[in-house]
């Protein structure tokens, strides 16, 4: 896909080659996720430029200015919203291709972090809400539609720059409007920074889940008897470095006595776009197989 | 930089790379060519007057190539490329990089102690792939030294040399040597701690041991202007002091003239940092993706270009390569808007000899066509500001 999207871009292939290249690559994917086990099956975003781009094609908008993603190498065309955001009616980008197996996992931006990211004329906590209910659900809807049992909203943001004391109560309702009778589990996952400061707000936000940058944060400061479920970031996406599957189950068995979530999901710590395809497929097969463990280890 | 460049008021270069021509892709990859090729390499050998260009076109119908003919080609693709950035009315050239692979993937296949792991996407669609650092770092051979050579033999402008920079070298791997043991039950600050040192041993083995000495071999060429080319050095806002020491680190006690290239990048982030790097002489800086499109010289008309006044303020008074052209896109900026632009920033440093004028980043992203449209209105709108300042 790498070398077919290249090549459209310098006119020097069809889109036909592209679409060829995409369906083989998403087939190795959903291979790589059958073997590992993988409990939610995920498209890779492999057609995503990035994470805002299927949502803001669906808005109709221009992609805009380049500009850095984090610290990280990557770069994000950055969301232009200026004037009223109108409802999104039709946000098949973000579905995933009808080969990807069920139950899935359907990852877009956190309220939040869409809010912060934008270039725009408007309060950013009123946007925020905007958002959620403009884009956001109605993204979310059809990709529950379609087969997406888990939503997992990714905020790099919080984790990266943090939250001021006012911005709490916006995206508690901001996530209320897309929990509100969803039929699907919503996952809302802080990465690049350390959530320890941040564990207490995130219990109460109206989420089913909560996701922690493990690799940034300290085990002891998550805390224990937590009522919602615990995304446990815990393969580095930014390292090419294979984990010990051992010192993974190890440390999902510490998560599941000390923190005690309602449910465990293990998880990257953030996307897996950071790494090549080959790398990150040794990662999510790793995690497969940490995870069988860890399954086993608590079914005795 | 020679004196008499240094002073050369609104001096114009390019600052790296350009895409490379269909008929050098596919030559060097073993494919085969068609006529659209040899269309493009017969056009442009006209268009920019290219000595005895017929012998390419008599070249590209004798595949397949082996290994000196993929040489010759790719030799004549840097001709092609000075000719071009020549033939636009650039003071300062160099061949956009048409020998080298791509300038991170470049310089580790010529390095002991990494290997590749693969592609990554940048942005768009555009990808570069990544290696891990695994083993000691060194120079396996000066890897420069042949297209210079070349060029220096070619070329009428003066010449600059692009080098990455130790840091984004080392930002843009994978560490599997340095920082290799993290056990996440330890304390996340311990983590975070050894996690820095690692980094900081990586940055600067890269620095010592391997760009040092490949700038070392181009000095002895003969190499006068070398640009130290830094796109990932604020990536990491606190490691900007990391970068200013692996800098000064390849650099100090060289004799030659070192600029760098930053683009990209909150630019307000490098500073103070930035006031230890005495020893670079330009700053070549990407505004213009954040700036305007409409014409005018105040303030508020040139909204990408107001933290120049912190370059104009550095203590040791280095140039500043005023970035001008947007390299995402395929927009031609005017004569005009180039020369708005260039006035803005004259008027701030209130001297047009340390203001130098490029493009914000390599032109690569662009067709040909497009980057010699932009790079010849660049120096057309140059020419206009100097009439306007009376420098002509």
């Amino acid at each position: 896909m790498v070398a077919a999207t290249r090549g459209i871009d310098r006119g020097r292939v069809g889109t036909d080659a592209v679409e060829e290249a995409f369906a083989e690559d998403l087939a190795a994917f959903v291979r790589v996720q059958t073997s590992a086990g993988m409990d939610f099956f995920s498209d890779g975003l492999l057609k995503w430029q990035d994470i805002f781009r299927p949502l803001m094609g669906a808005l109709g908008a221009k992609p805009h200015t380049l500009v850095r993603w984090f610290d990280t190498n990557t770069f994000f065309r950055e969301p232009e919203l200026v004037g009223p955001i109108p409802t999104v009616t039709n946000p098949d980008g973000v579905v995933a291709d009808p080969s990807v197996p069920r139950p899935r996992v359907t990852t877009l931006p956190s309220p939040y972090m869409f809010s912060r990211a934008a270039h725009t004329d408007q309060d950013r906590n009123h946007l925020m809400v905007d958002l959620a209910m403009r884009v956001l659900r109605p993204a979310i809807d059809a990709a529950v539609a379609s087969g997406s049992e888990l939503i997992h909203l990714e905020d790099p943001w919080l984790g990266y720059f943090g939250i001021t004391r006012d911005d709490w109560a916006p995206l508690a309702e901001a996530l209320q409007v897309i929990h509100r009778d969803l039929k699907a589990t919503l996952a809302f996952h802080v990465y690049f920074g350390d959530a320890g400061p941040h564990i207490d707000q995130l219990l109460r936000l109206p989420v089913d889940a909560i996701g922690v940058d493990l690799i940034e944060t300290d085990l002891a400061a998550l805390g224990s008897g937590w009522d919602k479920g615990l995304v446990a970031g815990i393969i580095n996406g930014r390292s090419s470095i294979l984990e010990s599957p051992d010192n993974t189950v190890e440390v999902a068995r510490h998560l599941a006595d000390t923190v005690r979530p309602r449910n465990l999901y293990l998880s990257s710590n953030c996307e897996l776009g950071y790494l090549p395809t080959v790398v990150a497929e040794r990662k999510v097969l790793r995690l497969g197989e940490a995870a069988h463990k860890v399954k086993e280890l608590v079914s005795v | 930089m020679t004196a008499e460049l240094g002073h050369t008021p609104l001096l114009t270069h390019e600052v790296g790379s350009l895409d490379k021509p269909g008929w050098r892709v596919k030559a060097y990859a073993g494919k085969p060519l068609d006529d659209k090729d040899l269309e493009e390499a017969r056009t442009w050998g006209e268009r920019l007057t290219v000595p005895e260009y017929e012998k390419l076109l008599d070249l590209l119908q004798h595949a397949p190539f082996g290994k000196e003919q993929k040489a010759e080609i790719q030799r004549w693709s840097s001709l092609y490329a000075l000719r071009l950035e020549e033939s636009a009315g650039l003071d300062v050239v160099y061949d956009g990089e048409q020998q080298r692979t791509e300038m991170y993937d470049w310089a580790v296949n010529h390095t002991n102690g990494f290997e590749r792991r693969g592609s990554v996407r940048a942005f768009d669609n555009k990808y570069y792939s990544k290696a891990a650092v695994v083993g000691p770092i060194s120079l396996r051979e000066p890897f420069h030294n042949a297209e210079f050579s070349y060029l220096v033999s070619v070329a009428d402008a003066e010449l600059k040399i692009p080098v990455t920079g130790a840091y984004t070298i080392a930002d843009w791997s994978f560490d599997e040597r340095y920082d290799v043991d993290t056990d996440l039950r330890e304390p996340a600050a311990d983590r975070r701690r050894k996690r820095k040192a690692a980094r900081r041993d990586f940055v600067l083995e890269v620095a010592r041991n391997l760009i040092r000495p490949n700038l070392e071999a181009l000095i002895g060429l003969g190499a006068r202007w070398i640009q130290v080319d830094e796109p990932g050095a604020s990536t990491e806002a606190d490691e900007l002091d990391l970068f200013v020491d692996s800098f000064n680190a390849s650099v100090e006690g060289l004799n030659a003239t070192f600029s760098t290239h930053l683009c990209f990048s909150d630019y307000n982030l490098f500073f103070p940092a930035i006031e230890r790097m005495s020893q670079c002489r330009q700053f070549a800086v990407g505004f213009a993706n954040y700036d305007s499109r409409e014409l005018g010289t105040s303030e508020e008309a040139r909204p990408g270009y107001h933290v120049i006044k912190k370059f104009r303020d550095l203590p040791y008074k280095p140039a500043l390569g005023l970035g001008v052209l947007d390299i995402h896109s395929d927009f031609i900026e005017s004569p005009e808007l180039v020369r708005d632009r260039v006035l803005y920033a004259v008027r701030v440093f209130n001297d047009p000899s340390r203001i130098h004028v490029t493009p914000d980043c390599g032109l690569r992203t662009r067709s040909w066509k497009v980057a010699y449209e932009k790079l010849k209105n660049m120096t057309a709108g140059v020419e206009l500001a100097r009439k306007q300042l009376g420098l002509t």
